[in-house]
């Protein structure tokens, strides 16, 4: 596969977003909070004169935010033709997949298991791959779809 | 008339797709109302839009479907399988001639009537619909003559006349979609302009890149503006029709018609003018056919034979009001109470409460439709309620006044565009949010007294023109930590539902108003179900829209519909008895609606753009002859031809404020909500439910005003010679003057030459007025009350004060 990958950290784990779903990289300016949304949603922020819904996306697995760092820059993706700015512990680099998504017995954990699609081999090691969709729905989409 | 044929034909297409699956739905449940009901609307626009052309099958086809379906909306017949197959069969027929027309063919004659058979039960022959073809044709002549070139060119394609096709301006469709994307496209490339002229700025002159810069800029400014047209039409793409639809619905009815039509080049957003195309055809239909008398009615009452339509359009800020108005005989009020009360629309009891203006309204009721006798171009129900609907779906709102035996007068209210919005923006617990301007009723500031805020249990209530109103705290609504505004202390911005309620909801403090571009929210922050969409502010900084009608019925704060109608009915009333100041509301070159009281404006003028000066420190504009102080210019030039200016005076002063347009005079109803930031507006308030600033005419005067010229042109009488005439005079007009031209019964002022003056006086004369003394000398002689004839300042000054001492006012 010569599928590029975004490589980052998120709660202190290595993940990687296809390249071909990341829109770009911004410095993240202000975030205007949104009252009374779910607390992984950070806020709106401006990208040129678009609006971007910034999601944290430690929160948005269960995590603590304030338990790790926070990278000054987003990761801009689509996902149904909403564009979304991910809040991630640190951007790495991009790199190269090797190999094909493999899954590990025994899962991720239960905060992974719903946004990982997969484990995938790379230069820099290994990295879950993220389901976009999923990432974005955040915490709340299980107990409310049960 | 290409366009609008393939403007038909593109419609009957997108409606039917939309309908399919509706048929099929239908097909499996006859008996679906809702299902019928979308039907019936496709028959029925079909119906309306052949009243656009000349064809009698289309419309003969689609009337027999109508007909029948009308039957079984009314319960006088059950739609069974048969019925369905007979209408299916219509509705394909439909699709095949909407083929042929825009492929150019004719299709074969052979099965109409089969058709139309078919759709009749035994007992109900389709009879209208019979006879439709030969009713037509002949009363269609001299529109159809009108019609000709373009049907030779669409039927006959082997004719030669398709050669000039061409000559008409290309067209394409495009999705509206495609357009957003090419409009915000270019709206990025602005920012990233800026973005770049701030780093160049920063980075010092550099010839080689300040050059393809300035023509990137300019580039980009006229891409921006093309591609704000190509959203942007003239009304008159709308206007254009109705003509033709007027004279071939006026020769169908058997009356005469004459069509007015004004403000055709008053432009909006493309989809709009879409959206409003078929109520403005249904209204149109609807005075023509129920509105207008026949000759001979009009003639028995004392009116012209020839009834007149007539259609106006008009931009006020951000909304276009259309105004369709006919001098036919008028909505009888009574008829139409009857008829609600004969349908249950309204109790008799409710009745006798409601004003005629209430009554009037009814029409656009669902279910409500006068006409007694059922014809081809208007009324069955599918009718008024629809076109509210649609204006209503847009954002916009209708009206209808009515004098009978007078005339009937629809006035249609329209946004701009579909993205743009008025909006306040609110600011509460140091986060921002918009409100969209049309809930807006009024701002008050919760310290007034007559506002008496209190708190009931829980609920938090103000009292706003003598009825308790119940109040949210916006940041009890949002959770949001308590602002360091004390209770009873925050402004109130009292918001209007489209049901009537009114609540009011409790803010920090009001930030700005203007245009929103509001843009769609990601789907996990409106489930929140408080907001509406986001927009950016001019600092980049993104601001939440506030979703106000679900925050309302969040909090239960909408009442059912069966009230609405008396309470606005009350709140009317007590409006009127509100205290009142007159004020002229315009729209700045900023394109801010502003209001200033009318007291204060002495005239509207325009002026050409070359009579503004801004050599000086302070612009100023030569009016009448008078330099005046000008304000209200943007730091841009202006470009247009001409400036409309008002002219301002305080008795004393004048200042001159240049202004995009002027918009109407109105009554200040809505209290005054003192605006903190900008010292020339003395407060802000609400006009037909959007705010406005008050111009502050103190401080405007304060800042600006001048010492006093006079409004009239003060008369100045010159010494009878050329050189008076020739060099004096010009000198003395650019001083504000007129000159003597023996006419005036008393000039303000005269110039005498010394010696002549002193002959003058030697003989006695009376003068009454002052006198300037021009010597030929430069030097003075002692204690000479005399001017140099060629010391320009002097002669000024001279002029000057002679006004301030003997002029008028």
């Amino acid at each position: 596969m010569e599928d590029l990958l975004v490589m980052a950290q998120i709660a202190g784990r290595r993940c990687a977003f296809s390249a071909h779903d990341v829109q770009s990289v911004i410095e993240i300016g202000a975030i205007t909070p949104v009252p009374r949304a779910p607390d992984f949603i950070a806020g709106i922020t401006a990208m040129r004169s678009q609006a971007l819904t910034v999601i944290d996306c430690r929160c948005a697995l269960g995590f603590d935010p304030a338990a790790w760092e926070c990278d000054h820059r987003a990761i801009v993706v689509e996902v149904a033709g909403y564009s979304y700015a991910l809040r991630i512990d640190s951007i790495e680099e991009i790199t190269v997949a090797m190999g094909d998504t493999g899954t590990v017995p025994g899962g991720f954990g239960p905060e992974w298991s719903r946004v990982a699609t997969g484990m995938i081999e790379t230069r820099i090691g290994p990295a879950l791959r993220i389901d976009l969709a999923a990432l974005i729905a955040g915490p709340e989409t299980l107990e409310t779809a049960a | 008339m290409d366009d609008l044929l393939a403007d038909f034909v593109a419609e009957t297409r997108e409606m039917l797709e939309a309908s399919e699956s509706e048929i099929i739905a239908w097909e499996a449940d006859p008996t679906d109302r809702a299902r019928l009901d979308t039907i019936f609307r496709f028959v029925h626009t079909v119906k309306g839009n052949c009243g656009f052309f000349d064809f009698p099958r289309l419309a003969a086809l689609s009337h027999a479907a109508e007909d029948a379906l009308a039957d079984c909306r009314s319960g006088r017949r059950d739609p069974d399988a048969a019925l369905v197959t007979a209408v299916l069969a219509v509705i394909d027929r439909i699709v095949l001639m909407v083929n042929a027309i825009e492929a150019g063919e004719e299709l074969g004659e052979e099965g109409d009537d089969d058709l139309i058979a078919a759709l009749s039960e035994d007992a109900q022959p389709a009879e209208p619909a019979q006879s439709q073809p030969e009713a037509t044709s002949p009363v269609h002549g001299p529109a159809s003559a009108l019609l000709d070139e373009s049907d030779d060119s669409q039927f006959d394609p082997s004719e030669p006349k398709k050669t000039e096709a061409p000559i008409t301006q290309r067209s394409i469709r495009l999705p509206v979609d495609l357009l957003d994307r090419v409009m915000s496209g270019v709206s990025d490339m602005v920012l990233a302009r800026n973005d770049l002229a701030h780093r160049l700025r920063q980075a010092g002159t550099q010839p080689t890149i300040d050059g393809p810069f300035e023509r990137l800029t300019t580039i980009l400014a006229d891409v921006r503006d093309a591609i704000t047209r190509m959203r942007m039409q003239r009304i008159e793409t709308l206007f254009s029709a109705l003509p033709r639809l007027a004279r071939d619905l006026s020769a169908e009815l058997g009356k005469q018609v004459m069509i007015d039509l004004e403000g055709g080049d008053v432009e909006l957003d493309r989809e709009m003018i879409e959206m409003i195309r078929d109520p403005m055809t249904h209204i149109i239909r609807n005075a023509i056919d129920h509105g207008i008398e026949k000759p001979s009615e009009r003639l028995a009452n004392g009116k012209r034979e020839i009834g007149m339509l007539s259609i106006a359009a008009r931009q006020s800020g951000n909304t276009i009001s259309i105004v369709v108005s006919d001098d036919g005989g008028g909505l009888d009020e009574a008829r139409i109470a009857d008829k609600a009360v004969a349908t249950g629309l309204v109790a008799p009891s409710e009745r006798a409460a409601m004003t005629r203006e209430k009554i009037l309204q009814l029409i656009f009721e669902p279910g409500f439709s006068t006409a007694d006798k059922v014809s081809n171009v208007s009324g069955r129900g599918v009718g008024l309620d629809v076109v509210r609907e649609n204006i209503e779906k847009v954002g916009g709102s209708i009206k209808v006044s009515s004098t009978l035996g007078v005339g009937t007068l629809f006035t249609l209210q329209i946004p701009l565009t579909l993205s743009i919005i008025a909006g306040l923006t609110v600011e509460c617990s140091e986060q921002r949010f918009a409100i969209p301007q049309s809930y807006v009723e009024e701002i008050i500031h919760a310290s007034s007294k007559a506002l008496d805020f209190t708190r009931v249990g829980e609920t938090a209530l103000v009292t706003f023109r003598g009825v308790r109103v119940p109040c949210l705290m916006l940041t009890d609504v949002l959770t949001l930590a308590d602002g360091k505004i004390a209770e009873g202390q925050h402004t109130m911005v009292m918001l209007r539902l489209a049901s009537g309620d009114l609540f009011a909801l409790a803010v920090d403090g009001i930030h700005s108003h203007g245009d929103l571009v509001v843009k769609p929210l990601s789907p996990a922050v409106m489930k929140s179900g408080l907001y509406a969409g986001s927009t950016l502010l001019d600092d980049g900084q993104p601001v939440l829209l506030l979703d106000v009608t679900n925050i309302a019925s969040q909090y239960a704060l909408v009442s059912d519909a069966r009230g609405r109608v008396l309470n606005a009915a009350q709140d009317e009333a007590k409006e009127k008895a509100q205290d009142t100041c007159r004020a002229m509301l315009f729209s700045d070159l900023f394109g801010r609606r502003r209001a200033i009281r009318l007291e204060l404006v002495q005239r509207i003028e325009t002026a050409l753009s070359s009579a503004i000066d801004l050599s000086g420190d302070a612009p100023r504009a030569v009016i009448d002859g008078v330099i005046l102080p000008l304000i209200g210019l943007p730091d841009d030039p202006v470009t247009t031809e001409k400036v409309r200016l008002l002219r301002l005076t305080d008795g004393i002063c004048e200042i001159l404020y240049a202004v995009h347009a002027i918009d109407d005079a109105v009554l200040l109803t809505g209290d005054l909500k003192p605006a903190g930031d900008d010292p020339l507006v003395e407060a802000i308030t609400l006009v037909e439910g959007e705010t406005v600033a008050l111009m502050d005419g103190h401080e405007l005067f304060a800042q600006f005003g001048e010492a006093a010229t006079q409004a009239a042109k003060p008369v100045c009488r010159l010494p009878d010679t050329d050189w008076a005439r020739t060099i004096l005079g010009p000198l003395v007009a650019t001083a504000g003057y007129a000159i003597a031209d023996g006419g005036e019964a008393q000039e303000d002022v005269a110039i005498w030459f010394d010696d002549e003056y002193e002959a003058a006086m030697a003989l006695d004369m009376d003068f009454n007025t002052p006198v300037i003394r021009l010597r030929d000398a430069p030097d003075a002689p002692k204690n000479a009350d005399t001017v140099y004839r060629y010391d320009r300042e002097g002669l000024i000054d001279a002029l000057r004060n002679a006004r301030s001492v003997g002029g008028r006012g």
